[in-house]
């Protein structure tokens, strides 16, 4: 008799958790086979930590959010500099799509947020949150709830330290020709290696003998209970 | 009772005169803000309203719906009423004059309506009062009683309307009103009792015009685009031009409470620099109201109408320039193309999409200067290694930015990439950090 039998929220922790009905495929294969529903699961909080912006976590979503219907719009709350409209129109995605939401005050940013979740036009939201109290999260993930958007918070990497209300947590960090991904948390077994997700098509993989050894080491990542590495500012 | 009198009794209150201008002033609004139930109200006496619901009752889901919803919207209002309903719209003004807290003021029948009426007393009647006494020495105290009369004699000896009153009253006679035509330009204003210094006092006045608004829009089918509230300050010395909220909207709305619900967002914004003595509601910006089209399927994400009212809310809360749209422009420089601009406006029909550039998604606002290190840039204490270029942009010669730039691809040891340039003209090479791929 299998748990996901008796309810779809139940698992054996060994295994994956199965039966969220919505989930986003996200376009890299590595990291959908170790995703529970080998997807970014909809209307719940993601959250990706980053040492910095400009990581490639865009472009870690870009397959997902190309798959969005593009009626509706995808929001950046409080994004930490310029979104580039070219690089956007050089991916061929609508640059219509986009709204930007830029609120001076974090007690804002919590609201917009909130007011985007609520509403549910927007197919996916970004938010960049490099503040945020736990119980505002947990609102924020209530909110997310109840919608069907892709709801993507980006923190900074020392919050991993934290706990999070989020059922679905990655720790991102570069890696030569893609990214490091590390799932600090899941539905599912501890994952203890970080996983490579290659963001450019044709680019070498750190696998490839000839310019990257095969032990190449991986960036320290910040894990939970750890405390995280001087990163670059 | 007297001045003088009142005061023995309880010292302690206030004498208003009483002011007959503010009180039509009043049930005229609470007139306006019904028009959003039925075209059909008239003025009654005594501070009544008249509606005929007739026509509207299947459409607001029967007549205990449609009352619960009057009585929400008065309340609204800050009017304290009692709501009569009846066949007849004499009977339904008598049952709601009807003393009394918990009497039953609402009959749907006629049989049931005569039964109710007959047990009222003759003095609830306007007309009767005249000849009152008279008729109360013959021991006629009740509207049964009344009809029991002989009607040529009463005919000939009581006032000539009181006949026709009653059989209005009983639908055996038809009724006439002049139903009140709402204004062909929207513009309420309520003064307000004291002088009001904080915001939440105003939004209490404007959820009053709100309701009027809506009400009259419903009425002329029309829907706004533009509200502006205006709150006015004191005269005489201290005058000062009144405080002028402006509310632009992406979607033309009609609907009360979304007015309502975007001014508070826009009021907890405004600081009042002085008192306001009065607030006033203008819609200078109307639109016919477009027709809904219900699909039968609802769309995932809602309508483009839900899209909008998430722009106008976050814009009355944030400002106008905090949400933007992508508004590309094409140009060779960068930060030049790369232009964001109001989510209000009309999007621009879109460009053909320019040859694939490899390029970052975050865009520094103003490039940074990059230390060297030997002859390489780096940045955050780490050297940067050179990964692709150079792709060279030069333009903007009529411009006083002009870019005479190489742009390179570089990594870090970290593996993280930036779009960094090197200044062309200058002497010595100078590198900047333009962009972050994310």
């Amino acid at each position: 008799m299998t748990p996901e039998r008796i309810h779809p929220a139940l698992w054996r922790a060994t295994q994956l958790a199965k039966g969220a009905a919505r989930n986003l495929p996200t376009g890299h294969a590595s990291l959908s086979a170790e995703l529970p529903d080998g997807g970014w699961p909809l209307g719940s909080l993601i959250e990706l930590l980053t040492p910095h912006p400009g990581v490639g976590e865009i472009r870690l979503l870009r397959p997902a959010l190309a798959q969005l219907e593009t009626r509706r719009p995808i929001a950046l709350v409080q994004p930490p500099h310029r979104p580039h409209i070219a690089s956007w129109m050089s991916w061929r995605l609508d640059p219509r799509q986009l709204l930007w939401v830029a609120p001076q005050k974090p007690v804002d940013t919590l609201w917009a947020t909130e007011q985007i979740l609520k509403n549910g036009s927007c197919g996916a939201l970004i938010c960049w949150l490099p503040h945020v109290r736990p119980e505002s999260l947990r609102r924020l993930h209530l909110a997310a709830q109840a919608s069907d958007l892709l709801f993507i918070a980006i923190r900074p990497a020392s919050a991993a330290q934290n706990a999070t209300p989020a059922p679905l947590r990655l720790a991102l960090a570069p890696a030569p020709g893609g990214l490091s991904v590390h799932i600090l948390k899941r539905r599912g077994p501890v994952c203890d290696t970080p996983l490579y997700v290659g963001l450019e098509p044709g680019a070498l993989t750190p696998s490839s003998p000839r310019h990257a050894p095969l032990d190449r080491r991986l960036p320290a990542l910040p894990a939970a209970g750890r405390t995280t590495p001087a990163l670059a500012a | 009772m007297r001045r003088a009198g009142a005061a023995a009794i309880a010292p302690q209150v206030e004498l208003l005169p009483r002011q007959p201008q503010a009180e039509a002033d009043t049930l005229h609004g609470a007139a306006l803000a019904l028009l959003q139930y039925t075209p059909e109200i008239a003025l009654g006496d005594a501070d009544t309203v008249l509606l005929n619901v007739g026509a509207s009752l299947m459409f607001f889901g029967g007549p205990r719906a449609l009352a619960r919803r009057i009585r929400a919207t008065l309340g609204a209002l800050d009017v304290r009423v009692s709501l009569g309903m009846a066949p007849t719209a004499r009977g339904a003004w008598l049952l709601a004059h009807r003393p009394g807290r918990r009497v039953p003021r609402r009959t749907l029948t006629l049989p049931t309506l005569t039964r109710r009426l007959d047990a009222l007393p003759l003095a609830l009647l306007p007309q009767a009062q005249a000849r009152l006494d008279w008729l109360g020495d013959i021991g006629c105290h009740t509207f049964a009683d009344l009809r029991a009369l002989p009607r040529a004699g009463l005919q000939r000896r009581s006032t000539p309307d009181l006949l026709p009153a009653l059989d209005a009253a009983y639908g055996q006679a038809p009724e006439l009103y002049r139903w009140i035509e709402p204004p062909h330009q929207f513009s309420r204003r309520i003064e307000l009792m004291d002088y009001v210094e904080h915001t939440d006092a105003v939004l209490a006045v404007a959820r009053r015009l709100a309701e009027q608004l809506g009400g009259w829009l419903t009425a002329r089918q029309l829907a706004v685009r533009r509200v502006v509230l205006s709150m006015e300050h004191e005269r005489g010395r201290h005058a000062r031009p009144p405080t002028e909220l402006e509310l632009a909207l992406a979607q033309p709305v009609w609907q009360a409470p979304q007015i309502l619900h975007l001014l508070r967002e826009k009021l907890n914004h405004v600081t009042l620099e002085a008192p306001v003595i009065a607030v006033s509601l203008l819609a200078p910006d109307t639109v016919e109201q477009p027709a809904v089209s219900t699909t039968l399927f609802p769309e995932p994400g809602g309508t483009a109408a839900d899209h909008a009212r998430l722009l106008d809310l976050l814009v009355a809360r944030l400002g106008r320039d905090q949400v933007r749209h992508a508004h590309p422009t094409p140009d060779h420089r960068p930060e030049a193309a790369n232009s964001w601009g109001d989510a209000l406006a009309t999007p621009r029909p879109p460009q053909p999409l320019p040859p694939l550039l490899d390029r970052p998604f975050w865009l520094l606002e103003t490039p940074l200067a990059l230390k060297l290190s030997g002859h390489r840039p780096q940045y955050g204490g780490q050297p940067l290694r050179l990964v692709r270029g150079p792709e060279r942009i030069e333009s903007g010669w009529w411009d006083p930015a002009l870019t005479v730039r190489d742009y390179f691809v570089a990594e870090d040891a970290a593996a993280a990439r930036y779009w960094i340039y090197r200044e062309r003209d200058a002497e010595h090479a100078r590198w900047f950090l333009h962009g972050l791929y994310a």
